[in-house]
């Protein structure tokens, strides 16, 4: 029975919402609905609840679904506008969040353009080709916005940067390569609402009399990049890309998979074909850019942010945040936290309400947040007042970087945190330059060490001298924020470090060498499970685990029914 | 140019194109062959060495002929503590084929992946593109022999 | 127009379009970097030419950074230095090679083995000379008596016996002994006494002589040579020999005072006044006495050997003799016991023979020429009964390792036994007689002031055993020739050459495998070992003459194609070690995995190893933008970045005749197989 109070039906149905199954979900209503239309959207930003519905109802409300099933009785649940299932956002987040560069998102179909003009989209392109290119970038200075990829330079200025140079060959590169593990803000809106990206690009075109428009984007992003081709075609079908009379050359190059092509020398170089090594600035890319052209950079965010402050005016915009940073942010959260996804807040926000209110993380159990990814540094839980803007977050030790927060458990090592994120940027290091090369290779194997049991007092001397060192020496910024993770972790969890390395001991019971796998005899119900799951048959007929043969595989732990099995640290059995 | 390698003619010459050229062989033959890097270089203009520089510089880039069955073993940081690790251990032993590498017959290919996605399924990896969680010794083996023997 | 700038605290100006480097250099600062060439593109690499930028506290790579007006720019503060020996530090912790062939690593005076085994086995042995006395002033003593500590580091080991390395140094020395001459610069002003004239005296002396310093050596002997012409027997040093030497160091100008004995007619504070430095090398004459009940009986080994050396080799028959020790002066004291007409030479040791110090050629020598070993035996009371002597000793077992290492020998309660003899020798080691007046360490040497140095106090140096305990010949010649150095230092002003302070090793042979062992050379000898020409077993049991005889010019030639030639084929050139070394860098400061050491030596003209690379891709650059060829690129990326040739087909013979990359490398990663 399908309600007929339905007008029409949204799935979201990008990256996110396809791995947890949407595609399934989408088939099934389609099937079942009728001449209801079920449309494909983009991403809400409540990854947690995936795959998730919305009922558009003829009074313009909406009901949403969660963690909907592939299933015959849930799709008939939402057709029939049942109670089960009902998904409705956090009250919380609802006070706290601020959506207006995700506004799009979720709610509009990526791949029509009508969809985003019906909504206001190039508004904001109309409003700046009526203004002197001047004047626009006047307007992007007033509304305070700083660069969303981590870096936070004035956008504006760096637009004036390039409306100075004098060549009609300038070029404007919209740095798609987000790669840090754990952030995916620039894939949700590129998947979401390509356009608001194309139209920041467009405007900044107009603005600094730009001739050549290109999106590195990572080859791992394939909707995005989809969603993308489609829009662009969408934009030359409607000759948007002729500004003044000259035709923008606008086209995506992918990347292949280079952490370090993040980096603006680095991205230029792989642009070019070559190995994606940055090379020492100056020259900088205004001077000297994409094949010797002057040539300006910007983040995804960072355009995504300039449609809505040309349609709303920079004053308006800047009437959001704080003075270390204006406008709003976007969030990844990920972690040990309840509600992982997306969300967009005001700059200035708290920790403390973006993990908590928002991400739903029990106080209790959390200990620090990581921002930045493997560039940034971890904020104990003593300082989640600290307000989240570009110059507070760097006083801490830490970085906005591009917004991935990652929320660390109390279960959680932080020396093997430190040695994870290590790993990730020493093997992403190009090999350039001595300090990053081998310097964050070191320090990986001391870390490698101390997780192994075998590191010493001195080695915590040692990895805080060439942490900094390679911070200091290191020619570009992966080398020059390797070291944060580590640098931080000893600055806040010290105690920690000291114990692996003293005591042998990991209190997270997280590290292998440092762990031992133990049974409670008392609550075994002698059902054999850990007997079979073990891949080592380390677990006796008896139910004793042998240390020496056990691999601190967790097969035991988690396939016990009667958690009769735990990882403690080394020596607590005792 | 070979045949093999003649939609190369579609992209732009110029040197610039290079990467986007490699990724159309890779595209096409799942790595990019010695014959691939001379077709490249002539058509881009570029020495042979730099284009092998290029390759090995990019994670995308593989050089040897994937597996009739390629593997994906997800070393996300769930995974990891789950004990991705041993999973390559295993297949280590059961194959002898260390990631990057194609098994002898040609019938399976390694590989370590940043994540899959399926943090809650940990941990996984996925045969030509098909998801295997929560995986153990034996279930694993299983798994390849049914591939095995496909 | 010009920039004007500071360079520490100085103010510079520089052209337009010059880096901080560039202007430094024109200023007459050096700013050492690794990854620069003037012909190529800048590859900003190495980060050994950091500076800071006062002002905004970064540090810069000065090949790349230019100048902004007004700037501060440290170039030698502690700070700077300290990031510039890090960069360093961390590309030696990449770096594998051989800076020095072990030979050389294991010679205590470091002597460039590779070089003068190469030219001596070419024939040109004045310059093998030359070599070898740069380090080792008494070739001809050293080259018959030396315990041969490079032969034992010698990675010929690994599939045979060592290269008879100590053979050429006696080879070259006896053939071009006499028409050597050292160049003596013009007097300096300064001089200097040496008390003492062994070895540690006599080289103290030499080195100071080849600076222009005015060098006069006492001794309280006769004559000159020390434990050397006393200590060592004739028939392993023919007294001849030693003259010759002796004579040369007269020859250049070195005055030779014999009969003055510290304390006795020679005073030290008179010295110090009258001299400008006073090396005190006299040597470890004090015998040990046997610590049990009797000990006077027994004469001392050095005695006993003191006495057959001035009596011409000559002396009355021990008779049976029991000599107590298991060191070399053991050794010499049974041998000579059996030339002086002993048909009964017993050797007593506590250990066994694998715990024996003595060189293990002498222990050979010695059972060849029938003495007999008593091991496991300890003397615990020695009585004269009419004629003879009984020495009554305990059986001893060997225990746990005790501080050396060795096994400790444990008395076997109740085992005393008793051995009758004619001549008991006590050969169980020497200490210092430290003259009064100069400060003595716990062994009772002269206290020096640290390790590694002969400073005793102003003025004053201590050379040779009389500083660390007896030990051997070319030991001492190095103590020597450091305490010329430090007096050179500190009289003189001249700098402490930073000499072989890097030692990059591959590692011993005894932890390499046979694939380790690189070789450079396409005409390595795979012929056994040269074989000595001994005189008869007869004539050395009945005579002082020289046991064996010197190699011939042909052996040596062929011996020398045994020599892997194992250092660095830039040794002499590389940027890295020269900059380590001035910059102090720590040996293994950041200890850590090596890319594997993969020698590419397809290439018949031309060795790649890329475990010397420091990925400064100077040689890529210069192959594409200088030779126009871009056959190398740097491939991988990260920790394992390397550079390589397409298709890993390494580089085409065509290359011999270019050679640019080579020319450019600033370690050996690239370089000509062949060494000059």
């Amino acid at each position: 029975m399908i309600s007929p109070d339905i007008k029409q039906i949204k799935i979201g149905l990008v990256s996110c919402g396809i791995a947890a199954g949407g595609e399934a979900v989408y088939e099934k209503l389609v099937a079942a609905a009728g001449n209801i239309p079920v449309i494909k959207v983009g991403c809400l930003g409540h990854c947690y609840a995936e795959p998730l519905v919305e009922a558009v109802l003829n009074d313009g409300s909406s009901i949403f679904y969660g963690n909907v099933p592939g299933k015959d009785e849930a799709i008939e649940n939402i057709l029939s506008l049942g109670e089960a299932g009902r998904f409705s956002v956090p009250e919380k987040r609802r006070e706290k969040e601020c959506v207006k560069v995700l506004a799009f998102a979720g709610r509009i179909d990526p791949t029509s353009f009508e969809d985003y003009v019906s909504g206001g989209g190039y508004d904001g392109l109309k409003k700046a080709l009526t203004m002197p290119p001047e004047a626009v970038i006047e307007e992007v200075k007033i509304s305070g916005l700083r660069g969303r990829g981590g870096g936070g330079f004035s956008t504006g200025m760096k637009w004036s940067f390039l409306a100075a140079k004098d060549s009609a060959e300038k070029v404007i590169v919209c740095n798609a390569d987000e790669g840090d593990p754990g952030a995916f803000m620039d894939r949700s809106l590129m998947e979401s609402v390509p356009h608001q990206v194309l139209e920041g690009m467009l405007i900044a075109a107009y603005a600094t009399c730009a001739a050549k428009l290109i999106i590195y984007c990572r080859a791992e992003y394939p909707m995005a990049i989809a969603n993308l081709n489609i829009a662009i075609d969408q934009i030359k079908a409607n000759k948007l890309n002729i500004i003044d009379g000259r035709e923008i050359d606008i086209y995506i190059k992918e990347g292949a998979g280079a952490f370090v092509c993040g980096e603006e020398t680095a991205l230029i170089a792989s642009l070019e074909g070559q190995r994606g090594m940055p090379r020492f600035r100056p020259p900088f890319p205004t001077d000297s850019g994409y094949m010797g052209k002057p040539t300006m950079i910007n983040n995804v965010e960072t355009f995504g942010n300039i449609p809505l402050i040309l349609r709303e005016g920079g004053a308006e915009f800047a009437k959001v945040g704080t003075e270390g940073g204006r406008g709003t942010k976007i969030f990844a959260l990920a972690g040990d936290l309840e509600y992982p996804g997306l969300v967009e807040v005001p700059m200035g926000t708290t920790i403390s309400e973006i993990v908590f209110d928002i991400g739903g993380a029990d106080p209790e159990k959390v200990k620090a947040v990581q921002t930045g990814g493997p560039s940034g540094g971890c904020i104990p839980k003593a300082m989640f007042d600290t307000p989240v803007d570009y110059d507070s977050l760097r006083s801490l030790g830490a970085i906005m970087g591009s917004g991935g927060m990652i929320v660390i458990g109390n279960d959680r090592c932080m020396v093997e945190t430190a040695r994870y994120f290590l790993d990730f940027t020493h093997r992403e290091s190009c090999g350039k330059c001595t300090f990053c090369r081998v310097g964050t290779t070191r320090m990986f194997e001391i870390l490698e060490r101390i997780v192994a049991g075998k590191g010493k007092v001195e080695d915590l001397d040692t990895l805080e001298e060439l942490g900094s060192k390679v911070k200091a020496g290191s020619l570009c910024g992966l080398g020059q924020t390797a070291p944060n993770p580590v640098l931080a972790t000893l600055r806040y969890y010290r105690d920690e470090y000291l114990e692996h390395v003293n005591e042998k001991s990991c209190r997270a019971a997280q590290c292998n060498a440092l762990v031992d796998i133990v049974l409670d005899q008392s609550k075994c119900v002698k059902c054999k499970l850990c007997i079979k799951s073990c891949p080592v048959e380390a677990v006796s007929a008896d139910f004793i685990i042998d240390p020496d043969k056990c691999t601190r595989c967790n097969s035991c732990v988690d396939i016990c029914p009667k958690h009769a099995i735990a990882r403690i640290p080394k020596g607590e059995n005792k | 140019m070979q045949e093999e390698f003649s939609f190369l003619s579609k992209i732009g010459q110029e040197p610039g194109n290079l990467i986007k050229g490699l990724q159309a062989i890779q595209a096409a033959y799942g790595y990019v062959s010695d014959d691939a890097i001379r077709a490249a270089a002539e058509y881009f203009g570029r020495p042979e060495a730099d284009v092998e520089g290029v390759i090995s510089f990019y994670a995308q880039f593989k050089r040897v002929k994937p597996g009739k069955f390629k593997i994906a073993v997800c070393d996300g940081t769930a995974c990891h503590l789950k004990g991705a690790p041993l999973i390559h251990t295993w297949i280590n032993q059961e194959l002898g084929i260390n990631p990057g590498e194609t098994s002898e017959d040609g019938l399976f290919s390694l590989e370590t992946v940043a994540c899959l996605g399926c943090c809650s399924l940990a941990p996984v990896m996925s045969v030509n593109g098909k998801v295997h969680a929560k995986l153990d010794r034996r279930t694993m083996m299983k798994i390849l022999k049914e591939y095995a023997a496909k | 127009m010009s920039i004007e700038f500071f360079l520490d605290g100085k103010a510079v100006s520089a052209e337009p379009g010059q880096t901080i480097m560039d202007a430094a250099k024109a200023n007459g600062i050096v700013i050492p970097g690794l990854c620069g060439d003037p012909r190529i593109s800048k590859t900003t690499s190495c980060f050994v030419c950091v500076v800071k930028d006062k002002k905004t506290g970064k540090f810069l790579p000065s090949c790349s950074a230019r100048p902004a007006p007004g700037q501060e720019i440290e170039v030698t503060t502690p700070e700077v230095l300290d990031m510039r020996r890090t960069a360093l530090e961390l590309l030696l912790s990449e770096h594998t090679g051989d800076c020095e062939a072990p030979c050389t690593i294991a010679c205590p005076a470091h002597a460039q083995v590779e070089e003068y085994v190469r030219l001596i086995a070419n024939g040109e042995f004045e310059k093998g000379l030359a070599v070898i006395k740069e380090r080792i002033p008494m070739p001809m003593s050293v080259g018959r008596v030396s315990p041969r500590f490079c032969e034992k580091q010698c990675r010929r080991n690994i599939d045979g016996k060592p290269v008879a390395i100590n053979e050429f140094k006696r080879l070259a020395a006896d053939l071009c002994y006499d028409s050597f001459m050292e160049e003596i610069p013009a007097d300096c002003g300064k001089k200097v006494a040496v008390v003492g004239g062994g070895p540690a005296g006599l080289a103290a002396a030499y080195y100071l002589r080849l600076q222009g310093v005015a060098v006069t050596v006492f001794d309280a002997q006769d004559d000159f040579g020390g434990m050397t012409r006393y200590g060592i027997p004739e028939y392993r040093l023919p007294k001849a020999i030693l003259s010759k030497e002796v004579a040369h160091f007269a020859q250049m100008g070195i005055e030779l005072v014999p009969g003055k004995k510290l304390g006795e007619n020679l005073d030290l504070a008179e010295l110090k006044a009258a001299y400008d430095a006073v090396v005190i090398a006299i040597g470890c004459w004090k015998a040990s006495g046997l610590r049990c009940e009797g000990e006077e009986l027994a004469t001392p080994g050095i005695e006993f050997l003191h006495s057959v050396a001035v009596n011409n080799n000559t002396g009355k028959n021990p008779g049976r003799t029991l000599v107590i020790g298991g060191g070399n002066t053991a050794m010499d004291c049974v041998r000579t016991s059996v030339r002086l007409g002993s048909s009964d030479v017993t050797c007593i040791y506590r250990r066994t023979e694998a715990e024996m110090p003595a060189e293990k050629i002498e222990i050979a020598e010695a059972k060849e020429e029938g003495v007999k070993f008593q091991f496991l035996t300890a003397p615990v009371k020695l009585e004269k009964r009419g004629t003879k002597l009984i020495l009554t000793c305990l059986k001893m077992e060997l225990g746990e390792p005790d501080a050396s290492g060795r096994r400790k020998p444990v008395a076997v309660p109740g085992s005393e036994f008793e051995i009758e003899a004619d001549t008991v020798i006590s050969a169980i080691g020497q200490g210092t007689d430290a003259p009064a007046g100069v400060p003595v360490d716990r062994y009772g040497n002269l206290a020096v002031k640290a390790e590694n140095t002969t400073r005793v106090e102003d003025k004053i140096y201590a050379a040779g055993d009389c500083a660390y305990g007896a030990r051997t010949v070319v030991e001492a010649l190095a103590s020597g020739r450091l305490a010329a150095l430090e007096i050179a230092e500190d009289i003189l002003n001249k700098a402490m050459p930073a000499e072989n302070s890097i030692f990059i090793s591959r590692g011993s042979w005894q932890e390499m495998s046979q694939d380790e062992v690189v070789v450079l050379r396409n005409d390595l000898s795979s012929e056994p070992r040269v074989e000595l020409k001994f005189i008869p077993l007869e004539e050395r049991k009945n005579s002082f003459k020289e046991v064996c005889a010197t190699i011939t010019p042909e052996e040596a030639a062929s011996e020398g194609k045994r020599c892997i030639e194992c250092s660095c084929s830039d040794k002499s050139d590389c940027k890295l070690r020269k900059f380590a070394d001035e910059a102090g860098c720590r040996k293994n400061a950041y200890a850590g995995e090596r890319q594997l050491a993969s020698y590419d030596l397809r290439h018949p003209d031309i060795v790649q190893d890329r475990g010397k690379c420091i990925k400064c891709t100077v040689c890529v650059k210069v192959c594409k933008e200088v030779v126009n060829q871009s056959l190398l690129s740097l491939q991988k990326r990260g920790f394992q970045a390397n550079i390589g040739t397409a298709f890993n087909q390494g580089l085409p013979l065509s290359c011999k005749d270019c050679g640019a990359c080579i020319e450019s490398c600033p370690t050996g990663a690239l370089d000509w197989r062949k060494k000059r």
